[in-house]
């Protein structure tokens, strides 16, 4: 997107903390979210896949909880505390849930997969060891058009604490 | 001189090698199309017809240039660019004109500094329409009297007859003979990523640089240049990451047009990525077909003739480069016997216009409608017999003693483990402990069915909808260090091939399958191939990558056998280094032999030219390798909610010869997903006028985790001819599918004399069912058996 042409007079200031960076956006009040975190901060690692708040693909953390960021303007996560798929990534290789769907191979196109994985996050966070149940509920609302799911199951089974 | 070799067991390939691909994909980190962004870039919004079938009567979109951020608005009357297809006679301009014929059609574009400003402009377009009676349904476009969807030329745009000889004779000759309607719903396929494209002037060439989500690189250049009227030098086309593609990103789209035409006007970059409603409206839509059936049968229930009447709906144009309705039914005919032994086969095909979106390719383009038709024919011969499935399928299927088998339409199948995978999947599902379960579940009220889908898929084959290339091409280049860098005509889009591709040229060259790098998806880059469809990469980009590793593999024998002043017979190349066999001392590693042919040219051998890089073609001694398998889908129908849950999935599947049978693993519960969804869920609905009533994802649905359960696989493995003895798997699983689900439907509501004949299978339509046997009562059981909903 940019800024050649839409006035900054327009503009409203936006102030999160993103993967734990505080940042100001100047933002028009109807950019969504994603389109913010995408275009503004350069942060593609969130999709879009629907924009109609059915697919999950571009799901992130606000304040720990899961969120459809196409379904947020960014006006309002005006402060608070944004995590994307870089934001659990380490510097170097993959956190233990990205090795688990790596190995697991709970990915193929990997369109969907940035949002699985934070879905992941939010899932083992409260829930250390799902069943194959809550895992099939938490992930009810991510679709993944390539897996059938069977091995993103895996993969999350795989990175629980009892199989740690 | 590869003898050893030979002898030797390969080290990646047929491993579970972990992805290549994973890392950039789990972290974010990977490059998809609208990821791309050149400073100064143009976002376009098309205005998109609201009309299924009218003339044009005024186009105003002066409002939309005066609109802030606006720089261009294109009509037809800016563009005279149209898709031609003169097989057909029908060309679709790029932007309406005259008239609309289908929703979703471009009209207008708007280039815009952000999709926000172009979308706010489109608002502002007026047009202005005279509607005409639409043309919805096959049946109806197939009289003669209905209104042209094209003025000047009928609506039946494909016409083709095929019949054994000894047909009809057969036919009538014939003890039991039963006829059937079945109904294919429309789909598409709906992968994540949306379509999309940029182009970009490259001031550095003077050339045209295409990012495009696609399945064929140099197709998709070659479709563009000719549509353009550019040489194909003067377009560089590149495919970034693609987020799913499943053949509606094999086809060729007037978007593609616009846009570039645009870049080249406007010498800026021009972006189009589609929104989700863009894409269930205007991405190539697929199945939608009637199969009129009549079958001939003795009274053991083996199948003795099959007829059928074909129709396809093509949609409102012949889609680019591959007409949907042709590919669902001409193929669907030849295949139609699938793994029996139907000696006689009688087709006729119809595909019509309609006032539809154009049908183009989904995964398993003929397959699910095809199976259907067979593993429908030979339950219905069950039923009628009061045989069990099994029984019937058993009579009917081909043996091993059967190899090559010539099918009634003329294929001739490679030889493949029909009989033994229908054997190995009902021993994966313990059929005969199901049907003693099923019996008392009856009993309790609970409904659960179990389908069974026999399938034969043709893969690798000369012509499919990746275009009519029967190759493919592999660049493999060792660089002086040692490491290896390959280059093919592959489009994937998820299916690993970086991996896979790696995995080959690996063992080839013996090293690790980390140090070989595999470029794909840009024309600069990659040799001319064709692409990734119709379960053609692992086969044939598999033969190409071994041909091209072998011939390296050669040369660096060569060299070494030179270097260490061995016999080339006597060389082994394993683990990064080669070495004189029996004595490991005598080595060289890669990295030096490397060294060597490119700096350290004086000592060659005589006649060897410098530098490690080939290039080869691979085209399969076959036309088609066939592969094959079993599915088998248990469901529980709940006749009070009429909701279908599947419960149970298992697959024995055949695809020769495996490069990582993790990736087939995921590559058959993709497919049993999709099919699940064919079966269960996913529909395009049309209302009486014409629009499209399924625009976003809450009406088009897709399966999720709860519609899929765990799915059992066992691999069968008969090599093919082919190079590696592959054979392509990329669609089987969804040309099984539907034909197993609906079945196990079938079978769990056979107390209400439910023979399923159409999809999707709805909990509407099971209601109805129940209703409808409710209020029947019904006297006798053949009374039941062609319920046809």
């Amino acid at each position: 997107m940019s800024d050649a042409v839409i006035s900054a007079s327009g503009r409203t200031p936006v102030r999160m903390e993103v993967n734990g960076v505080a940042e100001t956006v100047y933002v028009e009040p109807r950019w969504l979210l994603s389109d913010v975190l995408r275009h503004q901060l350069g942060l593609t690692g969130t999709h879009v896949g629907c924009e109609q708040g059915v697919c999950g693909v571009c799901t992130v953390l606000l304040d720990g909880v899961l969120v459809r960021s196409c379904l947020l303007f960014a006006v309002q996560v005006d402060g608070h505390r944004v995590t994307t798929i870089e934001g659990v990534t380490p510097d170097e290789g993959l956190s233990p849930i990205q090795a688990s769907f790596q190995r697991h191979h709970g990915l193929q196109c990997g369109f969907c997969t940035p949002a699985m994985v934070l879905t992941a996050e939010a899932l083992l966070r409260t829930h250390p060891n799902p069943s194959e149940a809550d895992i099939r509920d938490a992930f009810s609302g991510n679709i993944c058009r390539c897996t059938g799911y069977q091995f993103i199951v895996d993969a999350i089974r795989g990175c629980s604490e009892e199989e740690r | 001189m590869t003898v050893r070799f030979e002898q030797s067991k390969p080290q990646f390939t047929g491993a579970r090698v972990e992805r290549a691909e994973d890392a950039r994909l789990l972290t974010g980190r990977a490059r998809y199309l609208d990821d791309l962004d050149f400073p100064g870039t143009l976002e376009v919004a098309f205005v998109r017809s609201t009309h299924a079938a009218a003339k044009l009567v005024s186009v105003h979109a002066e409002a939309a240039s005066r609109m802030p951020g606006v720089r261009m608005v294109w009509t037809a009357a800016d563009i005279h660019v149209t898709l031609d297809s003169p097989e057909f006679g029908v060309n679709q301009p790029v932007l309406a004109k005259d008239e609309v014929r289908y929703v979703g059609e471009p009209v207008v574009a708007i280039f815009a500094d952000s999709r926000y400003a172009a979308e706010d402009a489109a608002d502002t377009v007026e047009v202005t329409y005279a509607d005409l009676p639409p043309v919805l349904h096959i049946r109806e476009a197939l009289q003669a009297e209905t209104r042209r969807v094209h003025a000047e030329r009928p609506n039946v745009m494909y016409h083709q007859e095929y019949q054994t000889d000894g047909f009809e004779e057969a036919f009538g000759n014939a003890l039991h003979h039963l006829s059937a309607t079945f109904t294919l719903h429309r789909q598409t396929a709906v992968p994540m990523e949306t379509r999309g494209c940029m182009a970009a002037p490259d001031g550095a060439t003077n050339r045209l640089h295409v990012y495009v989500s696609h399945q064929s690189p140099h197709g998709f250049r070659a479709d563009l240049c000719k549509f353009l009227g550019v040489p194909e030098h003067a377009v560089r086309v590149i495919v970034p990451e693609v987020g799913g593609a499943f053949g509606i990103k094999a086809m060729f789209y007037p978007e593609y047009v616009v846009v570039a035409l645009a870049a080249l006007r406007l010498r800026r970059p021009v972006k189009w990525i589609a929104d989700r409603s863009e894409c269930l409206l205007a991405d190539c839509h697929a199945r939608d077909g009637i199969h009129d059936v009549d079958v001939a049968f003795d009274g053991d229930g083996r199948i003795l003739a099959l007829r059928d009447h074909l129709m396809g709906d093509s949609g409102a144009y012949p889609a680019v480069p591959f007409c949907g309705s042709i590919g669902e039914t001409s193929l669907a005919a030849r295949m139609l016997t699938g793994p029996y032994k139907i000696p006689h086969l009688s087709f006729t095909i119809d595909c019509t216009y309609s006032n539809k979106a154009p049908l183009g390719a989904y995964r398993g383009v003929w397959g699910p409608p095809a199976s259907f038709v067979q593993e429908g024919v030979v339950d219905r011969v069950a039923r009628a017999l009061h045989k069990d499935p099994v029984a019937v399928r058993r009579i009917n299927l081909l043996q091993p003693e059967d190899f090559p088998y010539r099918t009634a339409s003329g294929f001739v199948y490679d030889p493949g483990s029909y009989a033994e995978s229908l054997e190995t999947a009902l021993e994966l599902v313990d059929y005969d402990g199901f049907r003693k379960r099923q019996r008392e579940d009856r009993s309790r009220g609970v409904y659960r069915g179990i389908g069974i889908s026999v399938f034969v898929e043709p893969t690798a084959m000369a012509a499919s909808e990746a275009g009519d290339i029967p190759y493919e091409a592999a660049t493999v280049r060792m660089e002086p260090t040692g490491t290896v860098t390959a280059a093919l005509g592959l489009g994937p889009s998820g299916q690993g091939h970086e991996t896979t591709m790696a995995q080959l040229i690996a063992d080839e060259l013996g090293v690790d399958v980390r140090d070989v790098v595999v470029l794909h998806g840009d024309t600069d880059s990659a040799p001319y191939g064709g692409g990734t469809g119709g379960s053609r990469s692992g086969t044939i980009g598999g033969g190409a990558a071994l041909t091209a590793g072998r011939k390296l593999r050669d040369k660096l024998l060569a060299l070494a056998a030179h270097l260490l002043e061995a016999d080339v017979a006597d060389i082994e190349l394993k683990d990064g280094a080669a070495h004189v066999a029996g004595v490991p001392a005598q080595r060289l590693t890669v990295q030096q032999l490397a060294t060597a042919a490119y700096t350290d040219v004086n000592r060659l051998p005589e006649g060897m030219k410098p530098g490690l890089e080939v290039m080869a073609r691979y085209q399969p001694t076959r036309p088609i390798t066939f592969s094959n398998g079993t599915h088998i889908a248990v469901v529980d129908v709940d006749v009070a909610t009429g909701q279908i849950q599947t419960v149970d999935y298992v697959v024995a599947n055949d695809c020769g010869v495996l490069i990582n049978p993790t990736i087939v693993e995921g590559q058959i519960h993709g497919g049993v997903a999709q099919g699940i969804g064919e079966a269960l869920l996913e529909e395009l609905k049309y209302d009486t006028e014409g629009q499209l009533t399924t625009v976003s994802l809450s009406d088009y649905l897709l399966p999720t985790t709860h519609d899929i359960p765990n799915i059992r696989i066992r691999h069968l493995v008969t090599p093919s001819e082919s190079k590696g003895g592959f054979k392509g798997m990329g669609e089987g699983s969804l040309i099984a599918a539907p034909a197993a689900v609906v079945a196990a439907v079938s079978d769990a509501l056979e107390p209400f004399g439910v023979m399923v004949s159409s999809m999707p299978v709805t909990p509407d339509q099971v209601l109805e069912w129940i209703d409808a046997d409710q209020e029947k009562k019904v006297d006798s059981v053949d009374s039941k058996v062609y319920f046809e909903n």
